[in-house]
Order: C-alpha cells, then sequence, then structure tokens
C-alpha cells in the first residue's frame, strides 16, 4: 500500500492551514495611539475625557473583561499608545473605539500588531478572517453616480471650444480643410459627452480608488468599496462605524484645488483690477453710509452663518456677476480667511475676481503634506509637482510676474499671492491661514485628486455594532456546539469509522478556513449557512462510503476488500452529487451579489475540501487501519457486522 | 422492505396538500408573504430623541400603537435612533395620523405615510423639526437584487443540472431530480408564507442551503437506482424500490446527522438565526422526504408513461 508514504500530505496541509489560522484565534496586541495635542488640554478636560474612557472601557468596550488593557484607561501612558490584548479584536470594535474617543486616540496611528505568521511569512499582510457587517455591526452606505450632473458640468466646460468651433466650422473665409478640421474636432468633443456603460464603469472605477484612499486615510480598519455595476453605484461597508455623516462628507466630498490667475489690475498701484476695485468702492460707500448690513460681503457671510448651502452661495454670486458686468472670462470668487484672531473661524472676507481659464490644476500636483510654521503659527502645505506641472508652472509665473495667482480648494479662494519670479523646479507650498484639520484636509485633497463624480446617497443602513457583535458570539458557539453534536453522533453510530470520519470533518473545517482566510474572504451570515451545508455534506461522503463498507461487509468480504470495495462503489456517488451541487455554486458565484456570492463561496470551496477530505483522507486512514495497524473488526451501526473470513 | 413506490401517489398528494395549505394560509389568511424592510421597502426614519427615551420606552410606544418597528441605536451619545417600518404598517400609521388631525384637516389629506409618521413621533416626543435626522421611504435593498438575479439564477441553474445529469445518467433521471427541487423548493416558500416568517437574507442563505443538500439527497438514490439498473433484471419499479431500501440508513444517518447541526443552532439560542434554522430544519427533513417519497416515484411514473406511450 502505498498510503504510508503519502501520510506526509495531509499532515502538510493540517500544519500549513493551523499556521494560516493562527492569527484568528491568537491572542493579539491593539495599539491604541494617543493623540499628542491630547497633554496641550486643560488638566480638567483630560480628566473627564480619560475617566469617560475608562467608564466606557469598564462597561461598553470590555464587559466581559477578557481584553487586557494597559496602562489603566484612568492614566496616560507614558509611550504615545494603550496597549490593548485580547482575543477576537474585531475592526468594528477598534474603530468604535477611535471614534468615539476621538479627542484621547489618534485613528491614523492605531496598529494591530502583526503576529508572527503574517510578519514572517506573509510579510506584515493581515490574515485574519474579515467579518461582513451583518456579523460585527456598522454602517452600509450606497452611493449612486451622478452622471447627468457629471455630462452637463463636462459640457460647461467645453462651451467656449464648441462655440469657437461652430464658428470655424461654417466660416466661408475659412478653407475646407480647415473647416473639416473643425467640424471632425467638434464631433470628437460632442463624443466625450456620452457616456457608454464602459466609460460611466472607468469613472466609477476612479471614484471607488479615491474613496478607497480617503477612508484609509480615515485609517477605518477594514473598510469595503465595491462598485455594483447594474446600479452604477459603489457601495460602502464600513464596520463599527457610528459617526456616519463625517465619514460620509468624506466619502462624497467633490471638492478639488486648482490655481487661477487673477483679473489683471491697470497701472494704479493700488488697484486690484477693474471689477475688483469696482466692488470694493460700493462696500466702502455703504459702510461709510453705516449701512454695514447692506454689503454684499456681510450678506455673503449670512448666506454662509445661516447654513443655506452651496446653491444659494452660487446664486448670489451669479447675482453680483451681472450687477457688476463681470464679462464671461472671468469668474466671481470669495477669499476666505480668519480675522486677526488665528482661533477665529474661516469665513469670507473679500470678493475676488478670478480668470475663468485653470492655470494648473489638481491632476499637476501630487505628494502634498501639511506641515507647521513656527513663525506665523500656522499650518502650510507643500507638495510637488508632475514634471508637465512643473514645466507649466514655470511657463505662468515667468510672464506674470507682478500678479496675483490665485488658489482655489472648492470654491474658496484660501490664499492669492503675488508671483515675485519664476518658479523653477518641482516643489512649491500654499501658506493659507490653516488650522492643522484644514490643512491635513487640503493636504488629502491634493494627494488623492478629486472625486470624478458627484455622488448621491442612495441607501444608507446601520447595522447595530453591540448586536453584531453578541450574535457572532452566540451564533459561533451555536456552530461548535452543533459540531460538537455531530461527532458524538458520528462516533456512536460508526464507532472507530466514525472516528475516522470525524478526523476529516474537522480537517475539512480547518482547511476551508484557512482558504478563506488566504482569500481575504469576508465572512457573512450566509457564509456561515455555506459551511453548515459543507459541514452536512462532508458528514454525508463518509456515511455514504461507510454503508457500501458495511453492504460488502455484511455480503461477506474481507474487510480490507470491503473498505477498498466501498470506497469505489461511493466514488462516483459522492462526485456526482458533489459536482450538482458545485455548478449550483459556480453559478451563483457568477451571477449572484451580496448574500448569495458569499454563501456560494463557502459552498464551492467545501465541495473542494470536502471531496479531498472524504476521498483522500478517509481512505488513507482507513487503508492505515486496516491493512497496516491490523484491524479485523469494523462495526457499523448497531449491527455487529464482521468479516468472516479473517 | 418498505414498499415505497406502491405508495407514490399518496405521498405525492400529501405533498400537493402541504402545498395546498401552504398557500392557502398565506394568502387566504394572511394575504401574503410577511413583508420585511429588506424586501419590500418601507419607512425609515432617523431621530434623535431626547436623554431621557430610551430603547424601552420607544418599544412601548411603537407596540401600543400596532406599529412593528425595527430600532437600532446608531448614537450612543447623541440618542439617534433608526426606526424601520414595514410597508404592512404604512397603512396604520396613516391612519393613527388621521384620527390625530381629523378626518377633514388639510394636513391629513395631503399627509404622505412619511409625513404621517414624523408628525406622530414630533408630537409624541416633542421633538424639534431639526432632530428628525432622515426619514424617506426606502426601496427594498435584498429584494430588488434578487428579483432582477434570482429567477434567471435559478433557471440557469437547474438547466445545467439537467444536462449534467443527462449527460451523467438519464433523461428521465434529471426531470425527476429538477421536479424533486422544485418541489422542495414550492414547498419551503409555502412554509415560509404559512408560518409569516420575514424574508431576509439569513432565509434567502436558508433556500439556497436547502437547494444544495436537496440536490445532493436525490443523487445519492438515483446513483444507487443507475447501479442496479445495470445488474438487476427485476422491473424498473422493483429497481428504484430496492435502491430506496438500500439507501435509507444513508439518507436518516445523513440527515440526522445535518439536522443535528442546525437544530444546535435553536438550542444554542442564537436568537438572530432562528428563522434561518427553522427554515433548514423544515428544509432538510422535506429534502429527505422528496428525496426518497418524491424523486424517485416520479421517475417511475415518467418511466411508466413513456413506456405506455413507446407500445401504443
Amino acid at each position: 500500500m502505498k498510503s504510508v508514504q503519502w501520510i506526509f500530505v495531509p499532515i502538510l496541509v493540517v500544519a500549513s492551514s493551523l499556521t494560516l489560522l493562527y492569527p484568528n484565534f491568537a491572542e493579539r496586541e491593539l495599539e491604541l495611539a494617543v493623540r499628542k495635542e491630547f497633554k496641550e488640554l486643560p488638566e480638567e478636560t483630560r480628566k473627564e475625557v480619560l475617566s469617560n474612557f475608562a467608564e466606557r472601557w469598564k462597561t461598553d468596550y470590555n464587559p466581559k473583561s477578557d481584553w487586557q488593557i494597559e496602562p489603566d484607561p484612568n492614566i496616560f501612558p507614558d509611550q504615545d499608545y494603550y496597549l490593548v490584548k485580547g482575543r477576537f479584536i474585531t475592526s468594528a470594535k477598534i474603530n468604535q473605539l477611535s471614534q468615539e474617543n476621538q479627542e484621547l486616540i489618534l485613528e491614523p496611528k492605531n496598529k494591530l500588531r502583526p503576529t508572527w505568521v503574517e510578519e514572517y511569512i506573509f510579510g506584515g499582510r493581515p490574515l485574519a478572517i474579515r467579518l461582513g457587517l451583518d456579523l460585527q455591526g456598522g454602517m452600509r452606505v450606497v452611493l449612486k453616480g451622478d452622471f447627468d450632473d457629471y455630462t452637463s458640468k463636462l459640457k460647461d466646460s467645453y462651451t467656449k471650444e464648441i462655440e469657437e468651433l461652430t464658428r470655424k466650422k461654417s466660416d466661408a473665409s475659412l478653407s475646407e480643410k480647415e473647416r473639416k478640421e473643425a467640424q471632425d474636432k467638434l464631433k470628437e468633443i460632442e463624443s466625450y459627452f456620452e457616456l457608454t456603460p464602459s466609460r460611466k464603469l472607468a469613472e466609477l472605477e476612479k471614484a471607488k480608488l479615491i474613496i478607497d484612499n480617503r477612508l484609509t486615510n480615515q485609517n477605518l480598519t477594514e473598510p469595503q468599496v465595491r462598485i455594483q455595476k447594474d446600479q452604477d453605484s459603489i457601495e460602502v461597508s464600513l464596520p463599527g462605524v457610528s459617526n456616519s455623516s463625517q465619514i460620509l462628507d468624506i466619502i462624497r466630498n467633490t471638492e478639488t484645488v486648482e490655481y487661477r490667475l487673477r483679473e489683471p489690475s491697470d497701472s494704479n498701484a493700488n488697484s486690484r483690477g477693474t471689477y475688483h476695485d469696482a466692488i470694493e468702492l460700493e462696500e466702502m460707500k455703504l459702510m461709510n453710509e453705516g449701512r454695514k448690513e447692506e454689503t454684499e460681503i456681510v450678506k455673503f457671510q449670512n448666506i454662509v452663518k445661516q447654513k443655506l448651502g452651496k446653491d444659494e452661495q452660487d446664486k448670489f454670486l451669479a447675482a453680483m456677476e451681472k450687477k457688476y458686468n463681470i464679462p464671461e472670462k472671468y469668474k466671481l470668487y470669495v477669499k476666505w480667511s480668519r480675522a486677526n484672531n488665528p482661533k477665529a473661524s474661516l469665513l469670507p472676507r473679500e470678493f475676488v475676481v478670478l480668470e475663468r481659464a485653470i492655470s494648473l490644476d489638481g491632476k499637476d500636483m501630487r505628494n502634498a503634506r501639511e506641515s507647521y510654521d513656527q513663525n506665523r503659527l500656522s499650518y502650510y502645505v507643500s507638495f510637488s509637482l508632475t514634471s508637465q506641472g512643473a514645466e507649466k508652472f514655470f511657463d505662468i509665473t515667468s510672464k506674470n510676474v507682478g500678479r496675483q495667482l490665485a488658489i482655489v480648494w472648492g470654491d474658496k479662494v484660501i490664499s492669492d499671492p503675488v508671483i515675485r519670479s519664476p518658479i523653477a523646479g518641482g516643489n512649491a507650498q500654499i501658506d493659507g491661514e490653516f488650522g492643522q484639520k484644514e490643512a491635513t484636509d487640503l493636504a488629502n485633497v491634493i494627494s488623492e485628486g478629486a472625486l470624478p463624480i458627484p455622488l448621491n446617497v442612495l441607501e444608507m443602513r446601520f447595522i447595530g455594532p453591540t448586536l453584531g457583535i453578541e450574535s457572532i458570539e452566540v451564533g459561533l458557539k451555536a456552530v461548535l456546539l452543533g459540531f460538537a453534536l455531530v461527532i458524538v453522533f458520528m462516533l456512536v453510530i460508526y464507532r472507530l469509522s466514525g472516528f475516522v470520519a470525524d478526523i476529516a470533518l474537522l480537517v475539512n473545517v480547518i482547511v476551508l478556513m484557512a482558504l478563506l482566510s488566504l482569500m481575504g474572504f469576508t465572512l457573512t451570515l450566509p457564509g456561515f449557512a455555506g459551511i453548515i451545508l459543507t459541514v452536512g455534506m462532508a458528514v454525508d461522503a463518509n456515511v455514504i462510503i461507510y454503508e457500501r463498507i458495511k453492504e460488502e461487509l455484511a455480503s461477506g468480504k474481507h474487510v480490507s476488500a470491503a473498505v477498498a470495495q466501498g470506497f469505489d462503489n461511493a466514488f462516483w456517488t459522492i462526485m456526482d452529487s458533489n459536482v450538482t451541487t458545485l455548478i449550483s455554486g459556480i453559478l451563483m458565484i457568477k451571477l449572484g451579489n451580496g448574500p448569495i456570492k458569499g454563501f456560494a463561496i463557502t459552498l464551492c470551496w467545501g465541495i473542494i475540501t470536502s471531496l479531498f477530505t472524504s476521498l483522500f483522507l478517509s481512505r488513507m486512514i482507513m487503508d492505515l487501519l486496516v491493512n497496516k495497524f491490523g484491524v479485523r473488526k469494523l462495526r457499523i451501526g448497531f449491527k455487529k457486522l464482521e468479516s468472516k473470513n479473517v | 422492505m418498505f414498499d415505497f413506490i406502491k405508495y407514490k401517489y399518496v405521498s405525492i398528494s400529501f405533498s400537493a396538500i402541504l402545498i395546498a395549505v401552504g398557500f392557502g394560509v398565506t394568502f387566504g389568511k394572511y394575504g401574503g408573504f410577511a413583508t420585511s424592510l429588506d424586501f419590500d421597502g418601507g419607512l425609515r426614519a432617523v431621530v434623535e430623541f431626547p436623554e431621557n427615551v430610551e430603547r424601552k420606552n420607544l418599544e412601548e410606544y411603537f407596540s401600543a400603537k400596532n406599529l412593528e418597528a425595527v430600532l437600532v441605536l446608531m448614537d450612543k451619545d447623541k440618542n439617534d435612533y433608526q426606526i424601520d417600518i414595514g410597508l404592512g404598517s404604512v397603512d396604520q400609521i396613516k391612519q393613527l395620523y388621521i384620527e390625530r388631525k381629523g378626518k377633514d384637516s388639510v394636513e391629513a389629506k395631503q399627509a404622505s405615510a412619511i409625513d404621517a409618521l414624523i408628525g406622530l413621533l414630533q408630537e409624541d416626543f416633542k421633538l424639534e423639526k431639526k432632530k428628525i435626522l432622515s426619514a424617506n421611504q426606502v426601496g427594498s435593498v435584498v429584494g430588488a437584487e434578487l428579483t432582477s438575479t434570482g429567477i434567471s439564477l435559478l433557471g440557469l441553474t437547474l438547466f445545467f443540472i439537467m444536462i449534467y445529469l443527462s449527460f451523467r445518467f438519464q433523461f428521465k433521471f434529471a426531470l425527476g431530480a429538477i421536479l424533486a427541487l422544485i418541489h422542495d423548493l414550492v414547498i419551503t416558500i409555502a412554509f415560509i408564507g404559512f408560518f409569516q416568517i420575514k424574508p431576509s437574507v439569513p432565509i434567502i442563505a436558508a433556500l439556497l442551503t436547502l437547494l444544495g443538500y436537496s440536490i445532493n439527497d436525490t443523487i445519492v438514490v438515483f446513483d444507487r437506482i443507475r447501479e442496479n439498473a445495470g445488474n438487476l433484471r427485476d422491473t424498473f419499479s422493483k429497481v428504484i424500490n430496492l435502491s430506496i431500501n438500500q439507501t435509507l440508513s444513508r439518507t436518516f444517518n445523513t440527515s440526522v446527522a445535518t439536522l443535528i447541526s442546525v437544530v444546535a443552532i435553536i438550542i444554542g439560542g442564537a436568537v438572530e438565526l432562528y428563522d434561518f434554522a427553522y427554515v433548514l430544519t423544515f428544509g432538510i427533513i422535506l429534502g429527505t422526504f422528496s428525496s426518497v417519497f418524491i424523486a424517485a416515484p416520479l421517475v417511475d411514473i415518467y418511466d411508466t408513461l413513456s413506456q405506455r406511450w413507446k407500445r401504443s
């Protein structure tokens, strides 16, 4: 018999599976990073924050006290983190901890220390099986791409060119060739506005990438972003998140950063442009008459203060553009800044007229970082330019020395320095009156780029995190209980053979879980169902085999022959039944989505592993028992069925 | 040896009665399946309640009004609750609002269900308007996903299984297996209606599991029939009967083992998986029943009929 030589295969498989699964059941260490700024808070506030944290730690975060935290949550740690030790630290829990203690814990620095398996074998890649939102709680948002808005904005940006080309097309003074060129160009531009499904998908892919990056910067553990092709939408799953609106704002933010030149000023030294001066004159007049409330800037501030929304602001600016006859070439913006006090809030302070043409946009910038300027007591953002961007920047700055170059973030002018000399080299910085958060946000917008399409919330759903964690614990216990009962049942009915089946069953589940964990699979409730079915099918395969062996024994065959014959007879039965189930599983993976897919993936892998354990592993062990260890009596069932020709 | 074939019409009639009763009760008594937000959509409001309002108060409030509401605490610090109300309670909400405002009032006449819900909550909990963080009629999530893919998925699955079985066995087996499968699905759906179990993601998972289990079970029996048909010179009916009897202890043992793991979910107290476990328990018993009493007898009936056609 060859079985002896092959014994290393299952041993190797089980050993590597257990290694893979180690991060799931081992005790883990989590570093909860503490904010540096926390130390600078007034003593009173600090005490309050800490005692809140300690209180919640005892009651909510760790009611069963199976996790250890060092030092005591009442004390500020010496090193810059709290160390949490325990099993089954879920991402939902990590997110909950850091989001509910924002003053104390700095999300981006939290770190689940890798286990040795992850560290040495997988180079730090996390291996633990992820749990779906239905199991650990959190938030699910479906965002629909607003392609109508997208095309209308796109059309706006080509208005000038289209006008020009349409004129050229029917301009009799131009040569045939030039007119033809204009016509072709026009057609090409029009084709930009037609959104084919594949182009929509490409835009969604871009959006997905940016959302991914933004969420990573929030350092949410295990956020998941996936595209729902058939609905032109993006689904975002965030375990354990409860501060929904903030995260949602971050995801949906369509802000851009761009450079625009200010309208040229005339020779007058104090002038900052014709239209700017006109507006300023009018404002001054009102101020001098003591009618401050009637000035445009105060009116605009009121719109902002009352949070009437961007539409109202746009309407207001459009009306002003009309009032002051600002030509199409320019666009009216508002400069936002702080009053003298650096702690004051950012408010619109001044109207600025900029060129409509964009000098440099976000695509030309990259690698932005915020830094603190000691002298000015504020933050600034430095970034580098792409080679193309650097060229453009040099070109603009050398042609426009003395003019102001404004930086527009979203719809706000945040800074408008005068160009002193041409700027070469690939680096630049933006000084504004930034707080830390603003500087970080701006740096993120530059680094990640803007969202290509506006997104609307189609569906938002919360799954209570504590509820989820309870249900997974109970669910897990129930599954383990069921598993134990099945094992006992098999032992009672099939005795020694039952023991072999139990080994096969255990190996089956271990290998299956290891595979899922290797694939980075997210386990959900339907996934659980798939595992239960797998257990059922694995048991079934063994039962079929033993019943066959029983029949062979009953017909008077020798044990060794009965075992061999039993396996052979059962082979195609098991194959057929598994292949049919596999067919339905594969179709479910291909066509189904969400819950169906999760179920089908576990099912399909489960079928493969159970084929391995029942047809290969069980057979090998039975072979060894009968042919190596000389087992001559197999008691299957309650009737004594022993081979008679021993 | 029990003669399963002899009683085939009894067992098929039994199934037919189950289906009739199941759907009869579902539509006659309840007027259809239970509604759930996942499948049918409904009303969803996110509301910030005053600090003194606890989950218990809210539960009492809704049950006193005879409204089925699912509450999720979203933000502990702010006492934000997400309230889900299924389509089934929408009429009730409107009714309550009309009673409150008077039949002829403008408010009552123009109010949509969501307005009515907001109106009631605002008055009863003395809420400012801005404390209603969001409120809207939501579409079905799972339901929409499933109706679009579910039917085509089922059709295709049956088609491919049929091809595989026709290839590995014979057409009559494929037909029997498919019919048994549809039989199991239909009865389980009738069961879901009969007990007014709310359709949800776990229920779908249970149905899929059942599908897999049922195919598996049926094929084991068929495999035996195929094997015996080659060896024996008996009539086809007798071969079927013999095969069912030969696989009976396997069928029984497997069903018990699988049932144990499912029943453990109920014993283990995983409340959120109860519906899932009930459907699966019923489905496994049914799947076992159908592979013994329905699938093979159907093959026999088809065989008898096709013999008769050939002769005439």
